[in-house]
Formats: C-alpha cells, structure tokens, sequence
C-alpha cells in the first residue's frame, strides 16, 4: 500500500476543467516530483489531495483511507503538510507564533518549537519579529518548519525555490534533503535540476493529466521527454 | 418602518426618535456657557484645564462604550468576512437581560456593594446567553451561507437583527414597558455611588464614567490577552489573516468561527449590560441602532479584522464625539454637529485610506 | 401583465368589498392608500434593485435619494428654494428633485466606487446617516425638523400630475387635495385619482428602467455583477457604467421620493432619510427578487400585505376586526392560559408586529430562495413570465 494514491482525480475551478483523470502514488519515504508548465494543474493536484479544491471525480487515499469528502483540517491531522506556493507565513505572527501554531494539539510545544529553531538556527535570531519582516528565504524557512513540526509523514511542497536567488534556493534545497530524511515529500517544483536532484521519482503533468513519468536519476535536466513537455 | 402615510395614522413599527442625537451627549456641564457665546469666547472656555480635563474624562468613557460595542464585530468580521449586522440588536438584548438580572436581584434597601456585585453577576449571565445565542445563530444560520458572495451573509444579518427587534418589541410590551423609553426600574438599580457625580478638585465627573473607563480598559485588556496569550487567540489571529492556510495547519476553522461569533456576541451583550445603566442610552429597543452605527464607525476608520484598529478607532471617535458634543451644547446650537463630524471622519477615512488605520486588504475567509 | 394587473385593481377592489365575500375581501386586500404607498415606494425599491440587484453594489444610502426627492418637493411648494415659486407645476418640481438626487448619487458615487462590496454598502450608509441628522436639526426646512416639513398654505391645492400648464390635461393627487373625476358614469375618488396618476408616473418610470435593463448599458451592469475583473479586462471603463448606474438609480429615487412628498403633502426625516427606509427597499427586493425589475414591486406588495392585515385597529388592521366579525367575540375572549385570551394574543404578538414575520420570511428567503419570488419564477418558467406564459399557453393548444 502507498502512502498517498491519487486515482483519476478531476478538478474543477468554476466551471473550468483543471484536472482530467490524474493519477500517482507515492511510497512512504520517496521524495516525488511533480513537474509541467505553468497552468498544467501541478497546484491543483495538491490542493486537491488537500480537500482545498476537492475533486468533483476520483479517489485519493492516504495510508488506505479517502480523503475526497473530508475536510481540510481532517487531511492536515492525519499527517498531511502543506507548503504552500508563496509560503503564507502568517505575517502579523511572530516567528515563534508561526511554529507554535502550526504545532499540532497533544503535541508538546515548546519542544516542538526547540527543534524548529535548531533546525534552523537562522530563524531562531529573529523569533520574536513579526514574521512579514523575514526575507523571502526566510519565509520559505519558516514554511518548511511548519511543515516539519507539525508531525506529517507526508509534506507536498508547491515550488519551494520561486521568487529566490541561487544562493538561498540552494539553502532550501538543503533544508527539504534534511526533511526528506524525516518525512514524504511531494514536491511541485518548475526549476528541474532542483527537482531531479532531490526527487527520486517524478510524474510530468501537461493539460491536467499526466503523461509521463520516471526515475529521477535515470534522467537529466535536458532528456527529450522533459523537453517537450515543459519548454514554454 | 413603512413611509408612514398620514391617512393610515402613525405606523407603530416605526423606531422612535431619541430627543437625543444617535452618538450619546454626555452630561458634561463642568462649566455652564450660555449657547450662542461667540467662537472665540467658547474657545476661551474650552481650553480651560477644568473643561479640557472632563471632556477628555468623557470623551475616555465613549471610547469604553464604543469599544466595548464595535470589538466584537471587529473580531467577528477579520475571521469571518461576515458583516454582523445583527451585532446592535444584540447590545439591545443584552442591556434587557442585565435590567431583568439586576430588577430581580435589587431591592431598595441592597447597598452599594451588593448592588455592583450583582452588576458584575448580571454581566456574567448576559455574555452567556448572549453568547450562547450567537453561537446558535452562527451554527444554525451564518454557516449556511459559507459558500454564497459576503452579500448573501450582510442580508442574512440584517434579517435576523429585524427578526430580534420586533420580537424584543413583542416581549417589552407584553411585559408593561414602552420599548422606546428607557428602562426606569434598571436604571434605578444603579448604586448611588454610580448614579452621581463626585468632584475631584474643581472637576465634576460622573461616577458611571470613571466605572465605564473601568470596564472597557477590562475588556480591552482581557480580549488583547485572549488573543496574544492563549492558543485559540493563536488559531483566530492566524485563521483572520489567512483561513485556508489555518486549515491547512489542522485548525477546525469552522468550529473557530462558531466560537469567535459566541464571544463576539457575549462582549456586545456585555456592552449592553453597562449601557443600561447609563442614562444617555439606558435600555430600550432603538438603542440596536443607535449602537450598531458607531460600531461600523469605529471599526471602519480602525480597520476591519484589527483589534488594534478597533480600540484607537474607539478612541478617536469617543474623544471627537465628547468634544463636539461640548462645542454643540455649550457654543454653537447645531445638534448635529457630533454625528457629522464623526461621519466625516468616516467619509475621509474610507476616501484616504480606505483598510482604515491598521487594517490590512484582504480580510476574512472561509 | 403588471400593467393590467393594476389598472384593474381598483375596480377589483371596489367589486370585491361589496360582494358576498365582502370580509375577507377587507381583511385581506390592501386599501387604496395602501396601493399608492405601494406604488411609489414600489419605484423607490425598482430604483433600489437597479443599482444594487444589477450591479452587485448594495446602495444602503438609498434613502438619502427619496429623502432628497421628498424634501425638495416640499420645499419648493412652501416657497424655500430660490428661484422656484410655489406655483411651480408638480411635473416640474418633480423632475428637477429627480435630478438633484441624481447629481447627489454622482458625488456621492464618485467617493464611494473606489471601494467596493461591504465598504461600499458602508459609506453610502453613512452619507445617508449624515444627511438624516443634518436635516434632523437643519431648521430652515421646517419649524420643527425634528416632524419634517408639511405642505402649507403657499400651495394648499393638491399636487397635479400631468401637463404642466395644460389644465385639462391634469389631475390631482392626494388623499384629501386630489381631484374626484367622473368617468362613465361612476366618480372615481380622490384615493382612486391619485392611484393612477402616481401609477402613471411609476409606470413610466418602469418602462424607462426596463430599457436601459434590456440595453447593452444593462448587460455591462449585469457583467460587473458577476465578474467585475474580467469586464474591466475585456475593456469596460467600469466606473464609467457603475456611476452611471448608480445616477440613474437615485434620479428615480428622488422621483420616488417626489411622488411620496406629493401625495401625503408632509414628510419626516424618519420616513424619508433614515436607513432602514433602504432597509424595507431591501427587503422588498430580497422577497420579489433581486435583479429583476418588477420583483421589488411585487415583493413590495407582499411587505405591504402583510403589514396592513396585521396592522393594529384602527390603522386599516384587517385580521382582528374580521375575525371579531366571522368568529364573533366569544371566541375571541376565550382563555388560552395564565389571563391571555386570543384576541389578547393577536394584539400581542400579531397585530402591530408584522416586522417579525415579514423578517422571518426574509430570512427564509435569503437562505433557500435567494432569487426572491419573481427571480425563482422565472428560473423555474425559463425566462420573464410574460414572456414564457403566452408561450407555455400556446404549447398547450
């Protein structure tokens, strides 16, 4: 049994066909990458998994029970993150206030957000600040901690790296190979050495179906596949 | 509330007029000026400390009462998108439920003390059902409408506050009082220490002044730690900036809209409570509008969704009511002139920047 | 259909009242006062929904147009505005207080257009709330502006509708200072008059709004309703169309409000410029229909209805009197509990109190039939019921 089995999922927006018939699984400890061009439906798919845009066809289960139907903090107690694109830090929270809240009930907080800053120790001088004064890098940091303490075996990670410079998008790689190591990451991500690097699997998503997929490391950054499905 | 048509006689639907205008005239005589002084002569008199200190005294004791009627729908509002419209006739049944509380339990001879601790008793009963209330509206009728554009929730409200009113007006009635006049027997129950002034120096200042300071730097304080100190103040913070994300994180937001409606609810009940035995508005039916328009007030010119905006909007438009009121009463005769000056500075706020002082964009979600 | 529905409502009225169902006929009908009222505050909810039902943009100022209307009908009969005599024709007045309220929505909409949904509905509220405490305590409109103005002696004969300066060609309104016309061979009464020709000018007044509903002006409005972005995307000045909009809505408004001014010769700030005024505009729309024209009027009729049935004796109330008739006040007296007979019941919690049911059935229609009775009409029919019963009745041929 997979961790996560998406099975002929189709979303809609409105009256807008986003998703028709996605399917993919996910085993526990993989790092999967969801990869296409802008619009093919990648955030969809997540948001799907998620409840937040529930797919009007299909299945999605998480450790064998379906998810399609419950609602979204229902998804997010069962282990199920969310990285969101933009990170959506809570910006009128302080640093701290953004672990703590996302630190889930029975869970000891103050341990929690201990490990939080440990692991990232960059956040640790700035706790107490209101969190929209963080640097974009920051803020992806706080994100992925969030991510990280709020006990979720299973993380989808929406494009981590946009919107930051080379140097902190290797930070962020960094961080989410630390996380891969705790935890199952589904990541949607449109900088393809990025995703190659940290994934082992990948799915190629164009026109809200997939249409491909394969071992990462089998693939480099310019295979003819990922060409033709992902140049603009 | 229909145009009246004269052949048809007076319509008794109609809200009655208050001698008063809609923001409350403080009984404020610190010094008697004759009406018509010139400007100048006035502003001789205004800039006195006596005058300057019990206008800013007054002017304290509005910004408690407005506080204490707009934070709720603030809270309300930033989590839920929802424009409580409901939220005066709320006030209204609160400022009831107290009388009802304090005619029971006061007699002639309870003596002071007793008297404030059955007020304190009063307000703890009103937030609860007036909460408990508002969490069955929330659940039976505001949930309803999650899915439907913000208007479908604005007409939702004002329905119920219609529905309320009258039947407030059913209960009053049937029990002997007029609903457009204050309540006599509660305001009676006040303690004399409340009902008078007391002179400090060459000021005079009402006791139930100083007591509303009291109450709305209580509520201030115990909202402000509610929501900075506890984890549910945590989940409606984060749940008021971004609901989806709340969500996201494993935050029931549905059961926290339903709790923060409750308390929403209760803390204007709670005003309500105070307003009752406060002369100027005391316990009637029309005190539902006459409190929910300068709740929008405050809490626009603060900022929708900001409990910070909601208290210094308080605070402004407590501080220009009192000043004007003084102006209106004591030099020039224009009995509008506080419930203009406040609308303009509505008018210039929402033409200025319209998120009102602290507010941010986008507020509330689903 | 509406048209004829209430051209014979008089001659309905008249026929039913003096029949075998006479009683019923009282208790349930609406008066002719009533019916007028209905009419001209029926253009004021018409005027209500134009802007807010087909734009999205709830206008809860609205009643600072009627007000607006109302007072400047009145002022100009007693001689306060400058430059029109008291003598000025009705017609003329009325139009001029159509196009002072329309200048007002212009100011008014160019501040609050800026914002959009609650604020919108916010500020508009307030510039209405400031105007009501204004003309409160303004007293050069009145000797006591508290009551608002009256018509006095400067004009004392009614308000004519009709050609200005044709005398023939008019007729006066009012229900003591209208005219009693003769007309084959029956005399209509003053409350009759009045109701045709307010009837008139409201008729007409539809007609124009139904153009411009019908017209590509119309649809930009309905397309700023459902999706503002994507109008202004595909190239719509929106500004442009919601001022518009919003001018046309309080030009009537105010022609509304003139009407009101002229029939009943004397308004108050509370049933003029007050926001609940707005308020049963609101209601009138939720119930008839939101974004159909006609649906306010019926909606209206409803509100109206049920006030006057439930009203209390005397004011017209036409279920305790009938009741006293039919069931006769044995019944009436009976005990029910603890001291309360039914008629005690009825005077508590019914007559006088139509507000609460007409609320509940607000509520209720907010929550299950948000399209208001005509808007559900014509979803279910398939298009406006004009249209769709004379084809209905046709397939069945």
């Amino acid at each position: 049994m997979s961790l996560l089995e998406v099975e002929d999922v189709e979303t809609y927006y409105g009256e807008s066909h986003i998703l028709e018939g996605v399917s993919l699984e996910v085993e526990e400890g993989e790092v999967v990458a969801l990869v296409g061009r802008n619009g093919v439906g990648k955030t969809t798919t997540l948001r799907s998994v998620l409840q937040l845009t529930p797919p009007r066809e299909g299945s999605v289960r998480y450790r064998d029970e379906e998810l399609v139907g419950m609602r979204t903090h229902e998804v997010a107690d069962r282990g199920v993150g969310w990285i969101p694109e933009d990170r959506r830090i809570f910006s009128q929270l302080t640093v701290e206030e953004n672990v703590r809240v996302a630190v889930p009930d029975g869970v000891d907080t103050d341990e929690a957000v201990a490990f939080a800053f440990e692991t990232f120790p960059e956040l640790d001088s700035h706790r107490g600040r209101d969190a929209g004064t963080l640097s974009g890098g920051q803020q992806q940091m706080l994100a992925i901690a969030r991510g990280l303490v709020g006990e979720n075996d299973l993380l989808l990670v929406d494009e981590p790296s946009e919107g930051l410079a080379p140097q902190i998008v290797a930070d962020v790689a960094t961080a989410l190979a630390e996380a891969s190591t705790e935890t199952t990451l589904l990541l949607v991500e449109q900088n393809l050495p990025l995703a190659l690097d940290l994934a082992d699997r990948f799915y190629i998503l164009d026109n809200g179906r997939v249409v491909d997929d394969g071992d990462a490391d089998e693939v480099s950054a310019d295979d003819e596949r990922l060409r033709r499905y992902l140049s603009a | 509330m229909i145009p009246a048509d004269p052949a048809l006689g007076v319509d008794l639907a109609l809200p009655a007029v208050r001698a008063v205008p809609d923001l409350a005239l403080p009984t404020l005589k610190a010094v008697p000026v004759q009406s018509g002084t010139s400007f100048f002569d006035g502003l001789g008199q205004f800039l006195q400390p006596e005058t300057l200190v019990s206008v800013f005294v007054e002017g304290l004791a509005k910004s408690a009462i407005y506080v204490m009627i707009a934070a709720g729908l603030s809270l309300i509002f930033g989590l839920m998108g929802v424009l409580n419209f409901a939220h005066g006739t709320l006030t209204m049944i609160g400022a009831y439920l107290a009388g009802i509380v304090m005619v029971v339990l006061v007699g002639g001879a309870t003596g002071q003390w007793g008297r404030i601790l059955a007020f304190f008793g009063a307000l703890v009963v009103v937030f609860v059902l007036v909460g408990g209330f508002g969490s069955l509206v929330e659940v039976g009728l505001i949930r309803r409408l999650y899915d439907r554009p913000p208007i479908a929730q604005i007409l939702l409200t004002f329905g119920v506050a219609l529905v309320l009113e009258e039947a407030a007006r059913i209960v009053v009635l049937f029990y002997g009082l007029q609903p457009t006049s204050e309540w006599q027997e509660a305001l009676g129950t006040k303690p004399a220490v409340l009902a008078t002034r007391h002179s400090l120096g060459p000021l005079s200042i009402r006791g139930l002044a100083l007591f509303e300071i009291l109450l709305g730097v209580l509520t201030v304080v115990g909202i402000w730690a509610f929501l900075t100190r506890t984890r549910y103040g945590l989940f409606i913070r984060a749940g008021s900036e971004d609901a989806e994300m709340a969500q996201a994180l494993g935050i029931d937001v549905r059961r926290v809209f339903t709790v923060v409606f409750a308390l929403g609810a209760g803390i204007a009940g709670v005003a309500g409570a105070v307003l009752m035995w406060d002369q100027i508005w005391g316990a009637n039916v029309p005190l539902a509008a006459e409190t929910l328009l300068p709740a929008f007030v405050v809490v626009i010119i603060g900022g929708l969704g900001t409990f910070r905006g909601t208290v210094v909007g308080a605070l402004i438009v407590g501080m220009v009511d009192a000043v004007t009121t003084w102006w209106f009463i004591n030099v020039v005769t224009w009995t509008w002139l506080p419930d203009v000056a406040v609308f303009l500075i509505l008018v210039g706020m929402l033409i200025l920047r319209p998120q009102g002082l602290y507010g941010v964009e986008e507020v509330g979600g689903h | 259909m509406v048209v004829l529905a209430l051209v014979a409502y008089p001659g309905f009225y008249h026929l039913l009242t003096n029949s075998p169902i006479s009683a019923e006929a009282v208790a349930l009908l609406p008066k002719m006062p009533t019916m007028i009222a209905l009419l001209y505050f029926g253009l004021f909810a018409m005027s209500f929904d134009f802007i807010s039902g087909y734009t999205g943009y709830l206008s809860f100022g609205h009643a600072a147009f009627y007000g607006t209307g109302a007072y400047f009908v009145i002022l100009v009969a007693n001689g306060k505005i400058p430059l029109l005599p008291p003598g000025t024709p009705f017609m003329v007045s009325l139009l001029l207080a159509g196009i002072l309220a329309a200048l007002l929505a212009l100011g008014i909409g160019l501040v609050s257009f800026r914002l959009s949904g609650v604020y919108f509905a916010m500020i508009t509220l307030g510039f209405s709330q400031v105007m009501y405490v204004f003309i409160r305590g303004w007293d050069y409109v009145a000797s006591n502006p508290r009551d608002g103005p009256t018509v006095g002696s400067t004009h004392s004969e009614g308000f004519e509708i009709g050609v200005p300066y044709v005398d023939q060609l008019n007729l006066a309104i009012g229900s003591f200072s209208g005219e009693e016309v003769a007309l084959f061979g029956h005399t209509l009464g003053t409350y009759t008059t009045s109701f045709y020709m307010v009837g008139f000018v409201v008729l007409v007044s539809y007609f124009a709004l139904q153009r411009i509903v019908h017209s590509p002006f119309g649809r930009v409005m309905v397309a700023i309703r459902d999706n503002e972005e994507r109008a202004e995307a595909v190239g719509y000045n929106t500004l442009v169309y919601k001022l518009g909009a919003f001018v046309i809505s309080g030009f009537f408004g105010g022609i509304a409000g003139g009407l009101f001014a002229g029939y009943a010769r004397s308004v108050t700030p509370e049933n003029t410029f007050y926001f609940l005024t707005a308020g049963d505009a609101l209601l009138a729309s939720i119930i008839g229909g939101f974004g159909t024209l006609a649906g306010p009027l019926y909606g209206h009729l409803f509100d109206e209805t049920i006030r006057e049935f439930l009203s209390n004796a005397g004011l017209g109330g036409g279920l305790l009197p009938y009741l006293q008739q039919r069931l006769g006040e044995g019944v009436l007296g009976t005990e029910i509990f603890g001291g309360l007979t039914v008629e005690g019941l009825i005077t508590a919690a019914l007559n006088g109190h139509a507000a609460l049911y007409v609320g509940i059935v607000f509520v209720l229609f907010v929550l299950y039939l948000p399209d208001g009775i005509l808007g559900t009409l014509r979803e279910w029919l398939g298009g406006p019921v004009s249209k769709r019963v004379p084809e209905l009745l046709r397939g069945w041929r």
